[in-house]
C-alpha cells in the first residue's frame, strides 16, 4: 500500500487526542488529576502532615477533615496530600532504576548471548523464582538499621525487584531484532558491541520497553504501598500511603474513612497506569507497518 | 460463453488516521465459465484487495463505497457471513501466495485437506475419505503425503497441497494470489504446468493475480492490467503482449528482462506510483510518456477497442504502434589489458556446524554445505551466482563477508588472505568489501534517519568527505537531498533499495557484494536498479558479486555466470557463452524454465534416472534429477572439471558430448509428464 505519509506534530492538538484510544484517556485523565494533586500536596496542605491535635483524635470525618484524623490527632487528608508525591517519585525512581538495569543487561544478553546470555539468565531466573516481598525484605535487613526507611533504600529495592523482570523482556526484543539486516549491516562495519545495543537495537525496542516501563511503574505503587503496610518503608511519621494504611488498619472499625483514602489512592493510581499502559501498547502496537 | 462472476464498478477504500484512500476505483471485468483470467500490475495497485473481494473478504479497515461482485447470479457484497462461508471453499477457493504460513503447521497435510472436504460435505458419492484425498494428492502430482506436517515438504509440494485443498470440492472459480512468487523457477514452471493441466480436466475458472506478466503469458487467456486502483487495459493474453495499448502496459511489458538478449534502454517505466500526486485526469500521466495536456484533466475510462480488447486511454493509437526494439548490441569493451584481480576464493568448502571434539576425536565430519568454490572476481567485473533457493549462493556471500567463516579454502582479497572471521578482519577490509541485501525493508534501521543511516559508515570508517558527499550519493543513485530527513517507512521499496546501494557506495569499496537486491523489487523498479547499477560499474570501476535466482536479469548486466548446484559450481562461462550454449544440463534446465514473454508450452524434462540418488558429498548433485545423466556413474563418482573456452563445467559428459541437446519434444506424451510432475522437486 501507498503509506500516507503525515509529519506528526508534537503539539497537543484535539484531533490527535479524540483519535488516541479509550483506556489511554481515561488513564491520562486519572495520572494527570494524581500528578497535579501530588503537585499541590507537596507544597501546601491544610494542616501540617506531622502535626498532632489538628483536633480531636477519632472524630470522624468533618468538613475540617475530609478523611478524618487519626488516633493521634493527625489530619489524614493532609498526610494523605502530602503522601502523594512520595509515592509518585519512589515509583518513578525505582522503575527507572530498574529499567536502565533491566534493558541494559537484556539487551547486551539477547544481543551477545552465548555463556554471558546463559549466565546472566540462570541469575535473572534465580531472581524472579523469589517472591519480591521475600526478596525485597531480605535486601532491607541486609542493608542494616542505618539505612532503613531511607527513600534511597526503597528505590534500590524497587530496581532490583524489577530489574530481572524487565531483563527479560529486553532479551526477547533484542534476540528478535539482532537477526535483522541492519544489524547484519553494522557487523559488517566492525560496529562494536555497545555501539550496536544502543544505536541498532535499543531504537527499535522501545515500544516494547516503553510499554513495559509503564506497566512497571502501574505495580510500584502497590509495591511499595506493600512495604510501608510491613513497616519496612518509609520511616514514620513521613506519610507514604501504604503505612498510612498500616496505622490506621486498627481504626477500620472505629474510624474506617481514614484508611479510605489511601486505600483508594493507591488503587486509582494503579488504575491509571493500568489503563495508561493498555492504551499506549494498542497505540504502538497499530503503527502502521512499513511496506505493507 | 457464459459469464461466471462479474464484477461491476468496484470501488473500495481503505481507512486510516488521515482519512479514507481509494484503493480500487471503478473496476469491472467479467470471467466466463473455465476462462482463466490474468490481474497483472505493480505491488500497491489494488489487484490482490481486488481478488479477495471476489471471495466476499475484505480487511477490517476497508469499504466498499459502490459496486457489485456477481457470482452466479448473487451479489457476494451483500450476502451474509453464513452464505459466503457456505460458498468460501466450495465454489470460490483460493490459493494463497505463501503456503508456508497459509498451511496449518500443526496439523498433518491430509487431515487439512479432509478437513476442507468435511466443512462443504463434497465428497462424491460412493467414495472413501481417504480414497479422495489421495485421489487429489494424484491430481496434484504428489504421492500420497497426507500424514505428513507441512514443514515435511518442500515449497513447491506445499503449494501442490494448497492447489489440491482449493480444487477439493470442484470450485467454479479458482483465485490464486501469486501463487508462485515464492518459488524457483523450475518450481514455477511445475505449478503453472500444473495448473494449466488442472484447467483443462476440472475445467473450472480462474483469476490469477500476479505482477509477473512472462507467468501470466503462459496461463492467461486475457488479462487486465491495473493502475493505481484502475483497470487500464484489459485484452487477450497474446494480443496485450504482442502490441499494448495503454501506456502503462507498454512499459510494464518493456521493463521484464527477457532472455532473447534484447537490451531495450530508455523503454521502461519512469518514476513510481505515489497516490498521493494523482492528477484529476489519468492517474498515469505523471509517468506517461504519450500524456498530452488534456490527459491531466479528463478522466480516462475503459473503452473498447478494436479485437476483443477495452483500454483506458484517449491516446492508445499512438501508444499501440508498434515500436521497432532497438537491439542495442552491447559493445564488448574487450581491452587488452586484464584488469587487477580483486577477489579471488579458493576451494572454499562451508558447513554451518562446526565439528565438535568429539567428532573430531572420531574423525567424522558432518557434510559441506558448500564445497570447492573456486572464483575470480576482477575489478569492474560483475560476476553473477545464479542457482535455485538453498544451493548456497547467500552461504557463499556470507562466508567472503566474514559472517560465516569457512571450514576450508582460502577468499583473499588485493591478493592478500582474508582472516576467516569477521572479527578478525581489519577496519580497512571491512571497508572494500560491502554487502547490499535482499530485503530493504530490514537492512535499514527504521528508528534512523536517512542521513543518520548514511553518515554513520562514514563516521565509522573515519573517511574525509565533504558536507556534499551525502548529497552527490544520492544523487548517483537517483535521489536527491530531500530525502535525507526523511525514515526508511517514508520510501518505496525501489528507493529504500537506492538508499542500501548509496549506502554501500559511500565508503568507496572494491567488491559490492549484491545478494538477490532485485527480488523484493517491482519488475518497473528492477529495470530501473539493473540500470543504475551498470551505470555504477562503469564510474565506479567496483566488482560485483551478483547474487540472483534470476538468469534474465543475470544476462542484462552480468559480465560471467557461476551456476550453482546444492552447494557445488556446476559451471562457470561468460554470460554470452553461457546463454547460447548452456553445456551443462543443470544450466539447460534452468534456461528452459525461465518464462519467456509468449507461450513457450514448457514441459520440464524428466530425469533420466530418476532413483540415483548421490551419495552424499561424492556424487554430482544433480543425480536423480538430470535429464541426461549416464547411469549410475554420475551419482557414485565426482564428476570431473573441464575446461572450456572460457570457464569450466562440472559433469561426466564429455565437453564434446554436452552440445549435442536433447530436445524435450520426446517429453510430450502425457505418461511421461505424469512423471516428470510426480518427480519434481
Amino acid at each position: 500500500m501507498t503509506s500516507v505519509t503525515s509529519t506528526p506534530s508534537r503539539r497537543f492538538n484535539a484531533a490527535r487526542w479524540r483519535a488516541t484510544p479509550g483506556p489511554f484517556k481515561v488513564g491520562a485523565i486519572i495520572l494527570a488529576a494524581h500528578a497535579l494533586f501530588a503537585i499541590v500536596g507537596a507544597v501546601w496542605t491544610p494542616y501540617g502532615y506531622a502535626e498532632m491535635g489538628a483536633g480531636l483524635p477519632l472524630s470522624g470525618l468533618s468538613w475540617g477533615h475530609p478523611m478524618g484524623l487519626d488516633q493521634i490527632g493527625r489530619d489524614v487528608f493532609s498526610r494523605f496530600m502530602h503522601g502523594a508525591h512520595i509515592v509518585l517519585l519512589l515509583s518513578f525512581a525505582g522503575t527507572i532504576l530498574g529499567m536502565v538495569a533491566g534493558t541494559t543487561l537484556g539487551l547486551l544478553s539477547g544481543y551477545v548471548g552465548g555463556w554471558f546470555d546463559a549466565v546472566t539468565q540462570r541469575v535473572v531466573e534465580a531472581m524472579i523464582s523469589i517472591p519480591f516481598l521475600a526478596l525485597a525484605l531480605v535486601m532491607i535487613i541486609a542493608a542494616g538499621p542505618a539505612l532503613a526507611g531511607a527513600p534511597v533504600l526503597i528505590v534500590f529495592v524497587v530496581g532490583l525487584v524489577y530489574a530481572p523482570r524487565i531483563t527479560r523482556i529486553a532479551r526477547a526484543a533484542a534476540m528478535e531484532i539482532a537477526t535483522r539486516e541492519y544489524v547484519a549491516v553494522a557487523e559488517l562495519r566492525g560496529e562494536g558491541t555497545w555501539s550496536i545495543v544502543f544505536r541498532e537495537i535499543l531504537p527499535n525496542a522501545a515500544n516494547v520497553l516503553l510499554v513495559e516501563f509503564s506497566l512497571r511503574l502501574s505495580y510500584a505503587p502497590i509495591l511499595i504501598g506493600a512495604l510501608g503496610f510491613l513497616g519496612f518503608g518509609i520511616r514514620p511519621p513521613t506519610p507514604e500511603w501504604g503505612l498510612m494504611i498500616s496505622e490506621n488498619r486498627n481504626l477500620l472499625i472505629a474510624s474506617p474513612v481514614t484508611v479510605f483514602g489511601p486505600g483508594l489512592g493507591l488503587a486509582s493510581l494503579v488504575i491509571g497506569f493500568n489503563l495508561f499502559t493498555d492504551g499506549l501498547s494498542r497505540m504502538l502496537g497499530q503503527r502502521p507497518v512499513a511496506g505493507a | 460463453m457464459k459469464k461466471l462472476i462479474e464484477v461491476r464498478n468496484l470501488n473500495i477504500a481503505y481507512g486510516s488516521a488521515a482519512g479514507w484512500t481509494n484503493v480500487v476505483q471503478g473496476v469491472s471485468f467479467e470471467i466466463a465459465r473455465g476462462e482463466a483470467f490474468g490481474l497483472v500490475g505493480e505491488s500497491g495497485c489494488g489487484k490482490s484487495t481486488v481478488a479477495y473481494r471476489l471471495l466476499g473478504y475484505g480487511t477490517i479497515n476497508s469499504l466498499v463505497q459502490t459496486g457489485e461482485v456477481i457470482f452466479d447470479g448473487i451479489d457476494l457484497l451483500k450476502l451474509d457471513a453464513t452464505a459466503l462461508t457456505r460458498l468460501r471453499g466450495s465454489r470460490i477457493a483460493l490459493v494463497p501466495q505463501n503456503p508456508t504460513t497459509s498451511l496449518s503447521p500443526g496439523m498433518r497435510v491430509g487431515t487439512q485437506i479432509r478437513e476442507m472436504i468435511a466443512t462443504h460435505r463434497a465428497l462424491p458419492p460412493g467414495m472413501a475419505m481417504e480414497t479422495r484425498i489421495v485421489e487429489l494428492f494424484a491430481l496434484v502430482g504428489l504421492p500420497d503425503v497426507g500424514h505428513r506436517y507441512p514443514h515435511e515438504l518442500s515449497g513447491g509440494q506445499q503449494q501442490r497441497v494448497t492447489i489440491a485443498m482449493a480444487v477439493a470440492c470442484n470450485p467454479d472459480l479458482l483465485v490464486l494470489d501469486e501463487p508462485t512468487t515464492g518459488l524457483d523457477v523450475t518450481t514455477q514452471r511445475q505449478i503453472i504446468q500444473l495448473l494449466a493441466d488442472l484447467r483443462a480436466r476440472i475445467g473450472m475458472a480462474m483469476l490469477y493475480v500476479t505482477h509477473d506478466l512472462a507467468l501470466l503469458a503462459q496461463i492467461a487467456d486475457r488479462v487486465g492490467v491495473m493502475y493505481a486502483g484502475q483497470l487500464v487495459e484489459v485484452a487477450p493474453c497474446e494480443t496485450l503482449l504482442a502490441a499494448p495499448a495503454h501506456p502503462y502496459s507498454r512499459g510494464l511489458i518493456a521493463s521484464i528482462p527477457t532472455m532473447d538478449g534484447a537490451a531495450q534502454p530508455g523503454q521502461g517505466l519512469r518514476g513510481v506510483l505515489r497516490r498521493d500526486q494523482m492528477s484529476t485526469g489519468c492517474k498515469f500521466e505523471p509517468r506517461c510518456d504519450f500524456a498530452a495536456a488534456a490527459c491531466r484533466t479528463t478522466p480516462q475510462a475503459l473503452e473498447p477497442v478494436t479485437g476483443a480488447r477495452t483500454v483506458a486511454c484517449m491516446r492508445w493509437r499512438e501508444a499501440v504502434a508498434p515500436h521497432v526494439p532497438v537491439l542495442v548490441k552491447r559493445e564488448d569493451k574487450k581491452t587488452a589489458e586484464v584488469p587487477k584481480r580483486v577477489l579471488s576464493v579458493a576451494d572454499l568448502a562451508l558447513s554451518y556446524t562446526r565439528p565438535s571434539l568429539f567428532d573430531r576425536l572420531l574423525g567424522r565430519s558432518s557434510p559441506a554445505v558448500v564445497r570447492d568454490i573456486d572464483l575470480d572476481l576482477r575489478a569492474g567485473e560483475v560476476v553473477a551466482l545464479v542457482g535455485e533457493s538453498g544451493s548456497g549462493k547467500s552461504t557463499i556471500a556470507r562466508a567472503i563477508s566474514g559472517r560465516l567463516p569457512p571450514r576450508a579454502g582460502i577468499i583473499s582479497l588485493d591478493g592478500a588472505a582474508l582472516a576467516p572471521a569477521l572479527k578478525d578482519r581489519s577496519v580497512e577490509e571491512l571497508r572494500q568489501i560491502q554487502y547490499i541485501f535482499q530485503n530493504p525493508d530490514a537492512s535499514l534501521n527504521p528508528r534512523r534517519r536517512i542521513r543518520a543511516i548514511l553518515a554513520r559508515p562514514v563516521d565509522h570508517f573515519g573517511i574525509e568527505v565533504d558536507d556534499k558527499a551525502l548529497e552527490t550519493v544520492l544523487d548517483n543513485v537517483g535521489l536527491h537531498a530531500g530525502y535525507l530527513d526523511r525514515f526508511p517507512e517514508q520510501l518505496s521499496g525501489g528507493e529504500r533499495q537506492r538508499i542500501a546501494i548509496a549506502r554501500a557506495l559511500l565508503v568507496n569499496p572494491k567488491l559490492l557484494i549484491c545478494d538477490e537486491i532485485l527480488s523484493a523489487l517491482d519488475v518497473s523498479v528492477q529495470a530501473r536498479i539493473v540500470e543504475l547499477l551498470r551505470s555504477l560499474k562503469e564510474k565506479h570501476a567496483v566488482a560485483m558479486l551478483f547474487i540472483s535466482h534470476d538468469l534474465a536479469v543475470v544476462q542484462e548486466f552480468a559480465d560471467r555466470v557461476a551456476v550453482l548446484y546444492r552447494g557445488e559450481l556446476m559451471q562457470l562461462a561468460d554470460t554470452a557463452t553461457l546463454l547460447s550454449e548452456p553445456l551443462h544440463p543443470y544450466t539447460e534446465m534452468l534456461l528452459e524454465a525461465a518464462p519467456s514473454l509468449r507461450k513457450d508450452h514448457y514441459v520440464s524434462r524428466p530425469p533420466a534416472v530418476p532413483n540415483s540418488k548421490a551419495a552424499q558429498g561424492v556424487g554430482c548433485p544433480l543425480a536423480g534429477r538430470c535429464p541426461r545423466q549416464i547411469g549410475s556413474l554420475c551419482a557414485e563418482t565426482r564428476p570431473p572439471l573441464q575446461t572450456t573456452g572460457n570457464g569450466f563445467v562440472r559433469c561426466h559428459l564429455g565437453v564434446e558430448a554436452l552440445p549435442v541437446h536433447s530436445t524435450p519434444t520426446d517429453a510430450r506424451d502425457p505418461s511421461v509428464q505424469k512423471v516428470s510432475s510426480q518427480r519434481s522437486l
